[in-house]
């Protein structure tokens, strides 16, 4: 049985009358990365901010190491590092200043690794916090809790002010840590990086989870687009249970492309078999269409709703 | 205007006042009220030719002339005059503050947030936000100048006449505005608000100073500080008009070089530029504690040599105030050697014990402002990742709170001393420390009890934590003018610098000092329990 690190249960937060958070519920294992993905303002970050005990909970629970998140903030903080997406930092002192002291609020010192990856990260310490831009800014944060030793990693949204090759930097550096069985909670709005990174993601809409999984899993809960050429006429196709979406192709004759069901793959492809196939290609969802079904769905709600 | 480097600057204008109304509405029933409420009370106040007489002759003591400027009127004495007196360097600190705060707030403020940057995106001229700051801050002392005059007009004080009660207006609202500007130009000296505001208090402090010191010694030198040119205005008397347009003068010329050196930077630069500093943090910087203390540390730096100096240029004129053979040579012979000595020891521990309500309500504003930073702070985004850490929120307030009460006990301390120190080498018959102290120990604990009605305020009402100010400013108000506006014994007693007796001039009542400090740990704990409580606040 894995280790449960981070454990929430129908948790709930509201703000006067505005329901934030209505039911999260997902749990983090050791050694995994959980992404954490939805679109703006769905509440990724109020979960976040109420796992760090910024934020006190309405209803339901929240556990980090088996500790209550409100009540044992502290002993759960001291084997916690934690990103913001938004950094802010004392504009007066200097960006070596802020990792000292951010390890240091840790009881713990900068090391050889600090400073390796300060120049992986390539960021000048010397200059003041006020001076920074915004992925520069996200650069202290993230040096900082790189080299703090830690059992979970929190990260929001780390990488929305990087450039691409420190955007590698993090992704490499976060699969070192997984790799020496830490356990990491990856919100971000980077499909690709989740996609490549998370063993497990969580979709969060409107302050509730609707699913929680492995890419495996979720993708039998979506459509699978398929293009095929057959010898035969395929004008039956759209005809059989799960076919979706079908596009015939008007320079090649037989040629179509439609999206089915993950469950009913089987039962189709004895079908197509039966026409004689020339040639196929079967494309998996990616997260990005997973992600925009459940939100097309979502902006669908709103709009019938407000008819 | 479409293309010019002011386009859109009447737009920008109306923009500023429409989002600061409410706070520009506050000030004015403030500084409005404070003036028409005293002017109603004072013919009652100096009704008979006995009253005048005395308070004429209160005001013409050094002690008076260094707090109030000049009694220069010649008899026959009336309410006005006084009144003109009493009120126009304190009227005119409360225009330069409330200049200062509009000022900062409408330039450097909004570099500071990145809101100019998006408004300089569109199509906007270079100057126009610079431009509708100065406007939008000359409105705001016409309006304010205009309405004291016509709350001076309805008061129809006896002795009062319309050109008096408009100069005195105007002339408020020209030291406003000299004011405004010179902060305006501290704006683009400072790359942050802070900074800015902080130069700006110095600016009136130095000219404040300046004007204390050359009114005592000698009124025609009072020349060499602007703020003291309200004191040439004569009110009621003469009802000089040119110093008016003097510090308008002055006002126009320092914009001008403010619009000079904002046409010379960078937008988020200042011309003071930011050095690089230390590539790893110094083994003091290892917590809150002294998190806190490393960011405070310029304004603290500032501060205590500040109180320290305001201290020392009071004290410096001790010899003077403490003369009374010079104010009243008839009693002063009467009395004989011993005697003279004694009286005018009593007349500057009496200074003393104004000078003190000085000292600890302006040692209550750095004390105050750390304790509520623990809001902004959390607003501005600073402590997310302080409360990621193995750090709890009782370790994160108690660092806050001793920040400021180290500030303010501090200050208040450095003060005192300032007053002893160089009032120790100018007097003759010199008073010991000790007796000093009396004003330490004494106010002392009402400022706990100030700083912990803000903490209180902080941790039940974050959204609303600046009414904190109140306690003090009314406090100011109440003690500084109260004695010569007759204030019944309830009114002072709303704060708890009122609840404090005459030290250093009485001894310490210690049983209200250990009950005022009982409450001001009563009102810590229910804070911290508040904000334990509740959530952070969110940006």
């Amino acid at each position: 049985m894995v280790e449960t690190v981070v454990k929430i249960n129908q948790l709930q937060k509201k703000f006067g009358k505005v329901e934030a958070l209505k039911n999260i519920t997902f749990n983090v294992y050791k050694g995994e990365v959980f992404g954490f993905i939805g679109p703006n303002g769905a509440g990724k970050s109020t979960t976040i901010r109420t796992l760090l005990g910024i934020l006190r909970a309405s209803g339901g629970s929240a556990t980090i190491f088996g500790q209550d998140v409100w009540h044992d903030a502290v002993a759960i903080h001291s084997r916690l590092a934690y990103v913001p997406g938004d950094v802010y930092l004392w504009p007066n002192l200097t960006g070596g200043e802020v990792i000292d002291l951010f390890l240091k609020l840790n009881h713990q010192e900068h090391s050889d690794k600090t400073d390796e990856l300060i120049e992986q990260f390539e960021l000048d310490p010397t200059k003041k916090s006020r001076t920074y831009s915004k992925g520069n800014r996200q650069k202290v944060a993230l040096i900082a809790a790189f080299s703090t030793d830690a059992d979970l990693y929190i990260f929001d949204e780390p990488t929305s002010g990087l450039d691409p090759l420190n955007e590698e930097i993090f992704q490499k550096r976060v699969l070192e840590l997984k790799q020496a069985g830490k356990s990491i909670l990856l919100s971000s709005h980077i499909l690709s990086e989740v996609e490549r990174m998370c063993d497990r993601i969580g979709i969060i809409r409107q302050g509730e989870i609707i699913e929680t999984g492995s890419l495996e899993e979720m993708r039998h809960l979506t459509r699978t687009v398929i293009q095929v050429q057959t010898k035969d006429s395929l004008s039956d196709i759209a005809q059989l249970e799960g076919v979706h979406d079908v596009k015939t192709d008007t320079a090649k004759q037989n040629k179509v492309s439609f999206a089915v069901d993950s469950d009913q793959i089987g039962i189709v492809m004895e079908v197509l078999a039966t026409k004689v196939i020339l040639s196929l290609q079967s494309t998996p969802p990616t997260l990005e269409d997973l992600f925009l079904r459940y939100y097309n769905n979502d902006s669908q709600e709103v709009n019938d709703n407000a008819q | 205007m479409h293309n010019s480097d002011f386009s859109q600057a009447g737009f920008l204008t109306r923009f500023y006042l429409r989002r600061d109304w409410l706070k520009i509405v506050f000030w004015l029933i403030g500084l409005v009220g404070l003036m028409g409420a005293a002017a109603g009370k004072f013919d009652g106040l100096y009704g008979t030719k006995s009253a005048m007489n005395s308070i004429v002759t209160t005001l013409k003591t050094p002690a008076m002339v260094a707090m109030f400027g000049p009694f220069t009127a010649n008899p026959p004495y009336n309410s006005a005059l006084i009144f003109a007196t009493e009120m126009m360097v304190f009227m005119g600190l409360f225009m330069a503050m409330m200049n200062i705060y509009f000022a900062v707030k409408s330039t450097r403020a909004e570099e500071d947030s990145g809101i100019l940057e998006l408004v300089r995106a569109h199509c906007v001229g270079k100057y126009a936000p610079l431009l509708a700051a100065t406007i939008e801050l000359l409105i705001i002392n016409l309006i304010t100048g205009v309405l004291e005059t016509l709350s001076l007009i309805a008061a129809n004080m006896t002795g009062a006449d319309n050109t008096g009660s408009l100069i005195f207006g105007l002339g408020l609202a020209a030291v406003g505005f000299m004011f405004g500007g010179f902060t305006l130009l501290m704006a683009q000296l400072s790359d942050n608000s802070r900074g800015a505001t902080m130069l700006s208090y110095l600016i009136l402090a130095l000219l404040f100073l300046v004007r204390m010191m050359t009114d005592v010694s000698n009124p025609d030198y009072t020349w060499w500080s602007p703020f003291g040119w309200i004191e040439k205005l004569s009110v009621y008397d003469e009802n000089i008009w040119w110093p008016v347009f003097a510090m308008l003068g002055v006002a126009i010329l320092t914009v001008g070089v403010a619009f000079y050196a904002y046409a010379r930077r960078d937008v988020t630069a200042g011309l003071l530029a930011t050095r690089p500093g230390r590539t790893r943090a110094s083994a003091l910087l290892a917590g809150p504690f002294t998190l806190i203390f490393r960011l405070e540390r310029t304004s603290f730096i500032v501060w205590m040599i500040g109180m320290f100096v305001l201290g020392a240029s009071y004290g410096s004129i001790f010899s003077t105030v403490g003369d009374i053979m010079k104010t009243n040579p008839m009693m002063a012979k009467l009395m004989g050697g011993s005697a003279v000595d004694a009286a005018n020891q009593t007349v500057i521990l009496n200074f003393a014990a104004l000078l003190s309500i000085v000292f600890v309500v302006l040692s209550t504003v750095p004390a105050m402002q750390t304790v509520l930073k623990l809001n902004t702070d959390e607003r501005k985004g600073w402590l997310e990742q302080i409360h990621a850490k193995s750090i709890s929120r009782l370790h994160l307030y108690c660092s806050y709170v001793a920040v400021a009460l180290i500030t303010g006990t501090l200050g208040l301390l450095l003060g005192i001393l300032g007053m002893y120190t160089a009032g120790q080498s100018v007097m003759d018959a010199p008073i010991p420390l000790d007796r000093f102290l009396r004003a330490f120990y004494g106010f002392l604990p009402a400022q706990l009890v100030t700083i912990g009605i803000s903490a209180l305020l902080m941790g039940v009402v974050p959204r609303i934590q600046a009414i904190s100010w109140i306690v003090p400013i009314y406090g100011f108000i109440s003690l500084y003018l109260g004695g010569l506006l007759d204030l019944p014994k309830w009114a002072t007693h709303l704060t708890p610098y009122g609840w404090v007796n005459k030290v250093p001039l009485r001894a310490v009542q210690w049983n209200l000092t250990w009950e005022l400090v009982l409450i001001a740990v009563v009102l810590f704990v229910l804070g911290f329990i508040f904000y334990k409580r509740r959530d952070m606040v969110e940006n």
